[in-house]
């Protein structure tokens, strides 16, 4: 396989009264062709700052200070706005967390859903809503030309995301950015969600980079998963791999707080102590170090890179820790307290 | 990632910041302003001048001096003297009072009728609600001036033959005293003018913080509903209003000239801005300096009372900065 | 339908038939009255010192029943008892040493607290309120419980903005605590914060039951946590509870095919196993609960819906000692 997607050195930070808070540190990864990553971290941890800056449709706050990103070698960096109106919804789809506020209320799905295909594709208006309503049985809504001329107010939560997903579609492109397009959908909606972008992707081959702070989810549509903590990657591996295998003190705390479905109950979960940082300056020593159970001295003193694990059963399988953490045992509760 | 996220700062930082105060947090942001800041001292000057004014003024606001009529700025009248010989700067210090004490007593007045009608409106709804709220539309139909003029027209005979009635009762003679009939009026027209702003506004808050879940925590801790309104709906409630105040008091003032203006405010003797300004009027080509006076200090005033307002608006509204 | 608990001992909070209604105004001009069915005929026990989840998706009533029993919702029909004493009809001032003993913590602790309050004020208000604690001893018990919620007592002075959102919660657990409750009902208390302060949160109210022998009504849309925390679940759609059952059995052999199809929807952070899963076996939305489906409410969407689905309504009953459903197929 190629890769479609190579981010180098990515760096975004947002102004804010006081100076900088720094969302996105430098960070690297590469997006193969017809491949699923998953980028997974808690709120603030500039998973979505990330895929924002990839299209640049950051807030005015916020701004890109460093890094390239090459789509099929064309940096998306240098584009001038009208070349990267062509690879928003044309190359590049995104679908984002709330289908609810996604859609203009006042314009019909059928006119919304063929604009893209009118501005990228050059297509008549009565060819693209014909295109449309064939998407929209595609992702699962039956009788798509009737609801075309439907509102989204008519349409349910779910629904909405499912015509969501049939616009970012609709310009066949090679990338699909979902940036938690679950998280505010009920379990059983979420399931559907899940499994019609799966079928998609099978159908057409496009590369997906779903956003997500649920573990569970990403393992079942991940290929690949990328881990990330204030603003940088503390980890990357294969989804089996990081599942069976987690190098990270974060994410084998991420693991371990999450409540089973199976297995034994009445045992306690394993906390991370604290909350995530903002970063108001670049650090010098390992973001995570205050709430981790493994930290040793070097932690304080400096932020390690991400580097091959040792041992890996995969050579993607990379990490940013000092300590192996497999020759260390710790508590299940150390850290620090929650204050 | 949104601002709010952002703003979250992380423990370790807490942990080492100092405990702050949301109305500390707010001054120090208004003292970040600047056009706030410029807009306080010529706010503080006008409350200083209403209080020490007729100690200030080189001249008593009555005194006429028919030796010295519309005599331009001088050394001896800083300002000049108007038509019958009076000093225009002492009339202008004086002329603070009047916008001092308008702005206060009607913002007063208007502020307590709509902080009651306003929550009655808010807590209890219903017709209650259907009543204040069809009253401050029907109220705020009406053109400001058109209202005055109106009050003027229809009460201020009756009530001076009152007056005059309850003197030669009485034979006390503050009833002698028709300036009162005057403040009367003019209290009581900026008062009916501005209160339904302030009941929309109350109402709005309350409506919008009864259903925050701190209130249904209050309720479900068990607690009284009076206790609910003054620990949880009031405090809240308090910023918004201090802003429409601030900008209200303003807004009261350049009424109160507006009303003097047209011949409906506060007669002679007692000096007005609005009615200088008018009087300054009929003759600003001959002798410009009875005009410039009065209209440069409202038009510092009022700008003065939209930046502090502005300024308030920012300092207590916490989600304006950060992000 | 009365309810009777497999095990002994009278009932610390039991729900009879609890309905409740809201009615809207529908339609651009508001012009059509329309009610909407929260809440319809809800039966339950809680037993002292257990915890019983109540879960389901968004729209199901799960919050509204928690509001509804402890009358912050006036219930439109049916009756709730605390320790055999009715609670519903009560005035505001005769339940007041009652909602001393019946405490809610809410889901969004950013909006639970007022910003003008510091959480020392906050946390002393029941006290006061309740009579507990004043002057030197108050401030005693609130050190005590922000050291027990595990926030640094210095903290008093503080005032919520200042504070992350697992910090608030521990806040807002501090001032339920400070009643000295016996009931806490947990009102998704976990769903707006981050994974990793989830588990913080979770360990802390198991702590906190054990200390001081709490009884837990647990809401949560998120079935692998109501799984760790509970002893008994309750699953409810669409204003019903549909299935009730001691939580392994639950589990392992849920009954209901909507509590089937929930299990299934949940995804499992293992990917070989995740793979094989068949995840989506219902289809469609939950429908409005302006006009609930006639019968039993899942129907139109059951996998298993045959004759009597659509125009009965399915009995309440217990198939196995403890084993409660609401469904004609089992």
């Amino acid at each position: 396989m190629s890769v479609l997607l190579d981010v180098q050195e990515l760096q975004t930070r947002f102004q804010v009264r006081k100076g900088y808070v720094y969302a996105v540190n430098g960070i690297s990864f590469t997006l193969e062709e017809g491949e699923t990553l998953a980028v997974v971290g808690e709120s603030g941890c500039g998973k979505s700052v990330t895929m924002l800056s990839l299209v640049r449709l950051l807030p005015p706050a916020a701004s890109i200070e460093n890094g390239k990103v090459l789509l099929r070698g064309e940096d998306l960096l240098e584009l001038n706005l009208r070349q990267l109106r062509d690879v928003r919804g044309g190359e590049v789809g995104m679908i984002f967390q709330d289908p609810m506020t996604s859609l203009n209320p006042f314009i019909n799905i059928g006119t919304q859903m063929a604009e893209p295909l009118v501005y990228h594709r050059g297509m008549s208006k009565s060819d693209a809503l014909a295109r449309s309503a064939e998407l929209l049985e595609m992702v699962g809504i039956p009788d798509g030309e009737a609801r075309l001329r439907e509102y989204p107010h008519q349409f349910s939560g779910g629904m909405r995301q499912r015509v969501m997903i049939a616009m970012s579609m609709s310009c066949e492109p090679a990338v699909l950015i979902a940036d938690e397009p679950t998280t505010a959908l009920d379990v059983t909606i979420q399931a559907q969600i899940v499994d019609l972008v799966k079928e998609l992707r099978d159908r057409s081959g496009v590369a997906v980079i779903w956003i997500t702070h649920d573990l569970s989810v990403v393992a079942g549509i991940a290929d690949r998963v990328i881990v990330m903590y204030a603003g940088y990657i503390v980890e990357e591996a294969p989804v089996d791999a990081l599942f069976e295998d987690p190098r990270h003190p974060y994410t084998v705390g991420l693991m371990g707080a999450l409540p089973s479905l199976t297995g034994e109950t009445g045992t306690r979960l394993t906390t991370i102590g604290g909350s995530p940082p903002d970063l108001i300056e670049l650090p010098d020593f390992c973001p995570f170090h205050p709430r981790c159970p493994y930290a040793i001295d070097r932690c304080r003193k400096e932020n390690p890179m991400l580097e091959p694990v040792a041992e890996a059963s995969d050579r993607g399988h990379r990490a940013a820790c000092w300590v192996d953490i497999r020759d260390v045992s710790v508590s299940s509760e150390a850290g620090v307290a929650a204050d | 990632m949104t601002t709010q996220e952002i703003a979250v700062t992380s423990e370790i930082e807490i942990a080492e910041a100092s405990p702050t105060n949301l109305w500390r947090d707010a001054l120090a942001r208004l003292a970040a302003n600047r056009l706030a800041l410029v807009a306080i001292l010529p706010i503080v000057l006008l409350f200083f001048i209403a209080a020490f004014g007729p100690y200030l003024t080189p001249y008593d606001f009555l005194a006429q001096d028919f030796t010295a009529r519309l005599v331009s700025p001088s050394s001896e009248h800083w300002l000049g003297t108007d038509e019958l010989g009076r000093d225009v700067f002492s009339r202008i210090l004086y002329g603070a009072r009047t916008a001092v004490s308008v702005g206060l007593v009607s913002t007063a007045i208007s502020l307590v009728v709509g902080l009651v009608m306003g929550s009655l409106a808010g807590y209890l709804g219903g017709r209650v609600d259907m009543l204040v709220v069809w009253l401050t539309d029907v109220t705020r139909s009406m053109p400001a001036l058109l209202l005055a003029i109106v009050i003027n027209l229809t009460l201020k005979v009756p009530l001076e033959a009152w007056m005059e009635q309850m003197y030669l009762a009485t034979k006390n003679t503050f009833f002698r005293q028709t300036m009162w009939v005057d403040l009367v009026l003019v209290f009581g027209a900026l008062a009916l003018i501005q209160w339904p702003g302030y009941a929309r506004l109350i109402r709005g808050q309350i409506l919008s913080i009864r259903s925050r879940n701190y209130v249904l925590a209050a309720r479900a801790l068990g607690m009284p509903t009076g206790r609910i309104l003054t620990r949880y709906v009031i405090p809240n409630a308090m910023g918004p209003l201090i802003v429409a105040v601030s900008a209200g008091m303003g807004g009261a003032m350049v009424l109160e000239s507006a009303f003097s203006f047209l011949g409906v405010g506060v007669q002679l003797p007692i000096p007005s801005w609005g009615k200088m300004i008018s009087d300054g009027l009929r003759m600003w080509q001959t002798h410009p300096h009875l005009l410039v006076g009065p209209a440069v200090m409202m038009a510092v005033i009022t700008v003065s009372f939209a930046w502090l307002g502005d300024g308030l608006n920012d300092a207590l509204n916490p989600r304006q900065w950060g992000g | 339908m009365s309810q009777t608990e497999s095990s002994n001992g009278v009932p610390l909070v039991r729900v009879e038939n609890l309905s409740k209604h809201f009615s809207v105004r529908i339609g651009a001009y508001g012009e059509t009255r329309a009610t909407v069915h929260a809440l319809d005929d809800v039966s339950f026990n809680v037993q002292r010192g257990e915890t019983l989840g109540l879960v389901g998706e968004s729209g199901c009533g799960k919050s509204t029943a928690g509001l509804t029993l402890l009358q912050l919702h006036r219930p439109t029909s049916g009756k709730v008892f605390f320790e055999e004493q009715e609670v519903t009809g009560l005035s505001e001032k005769e339940m007041r040493p009652l909602r001393r003993r019946m405490q809610i913590i809410f889901q969004d602790p950013y909006s639970t607290l007022s910003p003008r309050m510091t959480i020392g004020n906050a946390i002393g208000e029941p006290l006061w309120l309740h009579e507990l604690a004043t002057g030197q001893d108050a401030q005693e018990r609130i050190a005590k419980l922000l050291d027990d919620v595990g926030l640094n007592p210095a903290f008093a002075f503080r005032y919520p903005h200042e504070f992350s959102g697992g910090q608030r919660q521990r806040v807002c657990i501090a001032r339920a605590l400070a009643c000295e409750p016996e009931f806490i009902v947990c009102d998704e208390p976990i769903s707006a914060l981050d994974v990793s302060i989830q588990a913080q949160i979770i360990n802390l109210l198991q702590d906190l039951q054990e200390e001081y022998n709490l009884t837990y009504l647990f809401i949560a849309h998120d079935l692998a946590v109501v799984r760790h925390i509970s002893d008994r679940v309750a699953v409810m759609y669409l204003g019903r509870v549909v299935e009730m059952a001691p939580k392994e059995r639950l589990f392992e052999n849920p009954l209901h095919p909507y509590t089937n199809a929930l299990l299934l929807s949940v995804p499992v952070p293992n990917p070989r196993l995740e793979r094989q899963r068949e995840h989506t076996v219902i289809s469609g939305n939950v429908p409005s609960a302006i006009n609930p489906p006639s019968g039993c409410r899942f129907h139109p969407r059951c996998p298993l819906a045959f004759e009597p689905c659509d125009h009965v309504v399915p009995e309440w009953r217990e198939v196995e000692a403890g084993h409660w459903v609401a469904c004609h197929a089992v």
